[in-house]
């Protein structure tokens, strides 16, 4: 035990003497950051793959892992730090989606600023959903069916409206490579737009982790009656958390819009779709900044690659994939692969200082706080 | 818009709130002793109505003595989920009980899309058209049978919950776990029991529906959501109030059908939902007594 205080007490000193600890140790000593530096690192990696990775086949399944993340990490926000059951969380998407597409094609407004006009609708449907559920305290499985309800209404709503193109759905007419319009004949182009995105998303997760709004997120996850009395602003707080959530989504739903040229109602508000995107950070790990990452690529190449093999004949494979993938994680690993780390990571660090201590012998410890 | 179409319109309302009733009766049933919100609940519909199709199609089993076998056969996978699935989340946080039973949903739908591919079917039958009529209302015999038997059955697990000394043990759980167990009730075979209800409960209405309802492996997610909306709108893990609740959605439907088609009549219930969640998120028949 003793031992054990000896290196908190150390690390406490590292992070509080600013000016004499190199850079490096600071991000060594916060899981935080280290988890933003892998996932720095393997954006970067996505970005020389198109040296090796010649074929269309694998970019499409890169660039769509990297979407995947990026949601997992706009939802994380809401569902893992908030931990609210966001589970309807496809609308925001599909509204950005719906908005990028009507601009482009009825406005002619380039989907670089639609893209970031499809958050308009999306915060307001945000903000519309907050009002009623959240002052009312509705219980966490009632929020669930709710934001349910919600989907299938706009999905509905959506078939019916004439601008969108109704039941049949609504594409971009894809004649040529223009960068204006954001249609490019090679995947390059898609892949660093992308990445572009996913840096957003791991930049605002870390921000949030370190920030005092992540912090009070977390305090009302693990318990709510306990912050309350603390005074924190529980509904505010959750609609900050469900506003983020939701423009981060809707600028995902705006690149797989111009991505893929093609969207109907029961896809971007359908279940299915909706139940692939939030596999990513429940597996991955709720409410850490790089488990949506590791999800999405533990879950998407493979969906992929299986579906390949059982070519579109074969229905149901992803679905027994992910049935399987949330059954065994739930009952085994609940807190996803990035919970795994966060302990190993703890010991080594705990490890590594204790072998310093010992090195530089207690005199300096000593010294330190004084 | 005469008498006789309201009529009509009325009876198909309450038959077909008869089998939603089947189904939200065993949802509210698992909700209200277990406190989890099994997601692939009616999942067990869909697969009710295909083993009904295939005992038909292979065996040449009439549906209606198939749903027998089917309530044995789904009562034992009741209890097989309780002892390997459920169990390890039973004090878990509802986000994970959640995601466990749709990741079981979705496991469920796969397999069938995978076996028996993912196009609709539908069992037809010598008699599942016919009909008797009543003046100028006509009566579907399939569906008549379905409402008895629900019926039936819903009032016979009523007495079986009011009266038998398990069904005082299953209220006894669904008030506390932790004092149903220290007056020694064994709480574990009280959740396989009623699990195994709920799921034949299911699988009977599926039977129930086979006759003249085309089937495919996601025809659960619709009866879900309708059996959630009848849930909540009967207060969750009250009895009566998902019987009450399932006749009303059953009307809704039917008079939204009527009123303004039959694509959007889902908008009804959907809309009758998000205002009781709003308004009575409660229900409208409060408390919950099993």
């Amino acid at each position: 035990m003793l031992e054990k205080e000896k290196v908190a007490l150390r690390i406490q000193q590292i992070r509080s003497s600013s000016k004499q600890t190199p850079f490096l140790w600071k991000v060594l000593l916060d899981w935080n950051s280290i988890q933003f530096a892998i996932g720095l690192i393997l954006i970067l990696i996505a970005a020389v793959s198109p040296l090796f990775l010649k074929a269309d086949y694998f970019l499409n399944i890169l660039i769509l892992t990297i979407l995947y993340a990026y949601v997992g990490l706009a939802w994380n926000i809401v569902g893992g730090y908030a931990g609210l059951l966001l589970f309807g969380f496809i609308p925001f998407f599909g509204l950005g989606a719906y908005t990028t597409v009507i601009l482009l094609n009825h406005y002619l407004i380039s989907p670089w600023a639609g893209i970031f006009i499809g958050m308009i609708p999306a915060v307001l449907l945000a903000l519309l959903i907050a009002f009623l559920t959240l002052r009312y305290g509705l219980k966490e499985d009632y929020f669930l069916l709710f934001t349910m309800a919600v989907m299938v209404v706009l999905s509905l709503v959506f078939s019916k409206l004439k601008i969108a193109g109704g039941a049949i759905g609504i594409s971009i007419s894809f004649v040529q490579s223009s960068f204006e319009r954001m249609v490019f004949i090679e995947r390059a182009p898609y892949l660093y737009i992308s990445l572009v995105l996913l840096f957003l998303g791991l930049v605002v997760n870390f921000l949030v982790a370190r920030s005092k709004l992540g912090r009070y997120l977390v305090a009302i996850r693990e318990n709510e009656d306990g912050a309350k009395a603390l005074g924190v602003n529980i509904s505010l707080y959750k609609t900050y958390a469900l506003l983020i959530s939701a423009a981060l989504n809707a600028l995902a739903g705006g690149f797989y819009m111009v991505y893929t040229t093609f969207i109907d109602p029961l896809l971007v508000f359908g279940g299915p779709f909706n139940f692939e995107l939030l596999i990513a950070p429940i597996i991955g790990g709720r409410g850490t900044v790089i488990g949506p990452i590791l999800g999405a690529i533990l879950n998407k190449p493979m969906v992929e690659l299986v579906r390949g093999y059982f070519s579109i004949s074969r229905a149901g494979t992803t679905l027994i994939i992910y049935g399987l993938f949330l059954m065994v994680f739930i009952i085994f690993l609940p807190r996803g692969v990035a919970g795994l780390l966060e302990p190993l990571y703890r010991r080594i660090r705990q490890r590594t200082i204790a072998r310093l201590n010992v090195a530089q012998g207690t005199a300096t410890i000593q010294s330190d706080t004084e | 818009m005469n008498v006789s179409i309201l009529l009509q319109t009325l009876i198909n309302g309450i038959f077909l709130g008869g089998v939603y009733a089947l189904v939200a009766i065993g949802l509210t049933l698992v909700y209200g002793v277990m406190m989890i919100v099994n997601f692939a609940h009616a999942d067990f519909l869909m697969l009710g109505l295909y083993l009904a199709y295939w005992s038909f199609v292979l065996a040449g089993i009439q549906p209606y003595i198939a749903m027998f076998i089917i309530i044995v056969i789904f009562f034992l996978i009741g209890i097989l989920l309780q002892k390997v699935l459920i169990k390890p989340v039973l004090s878990a946080p509802v986000i994970n009980q959640v995601l466990l039973t749709l990741g079981l949903s979705s496991f469920i739908v796969g397999l069938v899309q995978f076996f028996w591919r993912a196009e609709p079917r539908s069992l037809i039958l010598p008699y599942s058209s016919n009909s008797i009529a009543i003046g100028d209302v006509v009566l579907n015999i399939p569906r008549l049978i379905a409402f008895v038997v629900s019926l039936v059955v819903a009032l016979f697990l009523y007495q079986f919950l009011s009266h038998t000394k398990t069904g005082k043990a299953i209220r006894a759980c669904s008030q506390s776990r932790r004092a149903a167990a220290l007056m020694g009730i064994n709480v574990n075979r009280i959740y396989m029991l009623v699990l195994g209800i709920g799921l034949a409960l299911a699988g009977l209405a599926g039977a129930l529906l086979s006759p003249n309802y085309p089937m495919s492996p996601t025809v659960g997610s619709t009866f879900s959501f309708t059996a959630f909306v009848i849930v909540v709108l009967g207060s969750m893990g009250n009895f009566m109030g998902a019987f009450f609740g399932a006749m009303i959605i059953g009307i809704a439907e039917s008079f939204g059908g009527l009123l303004i088609g039959g694509e959007l009549k889902q908008l009804v219930s959907m809309l009758i939902f998000i205002f009781v969640l709003l308004l009575r998120p409660g229900g409208l028949f409060g408390g919950k007594n099993a």
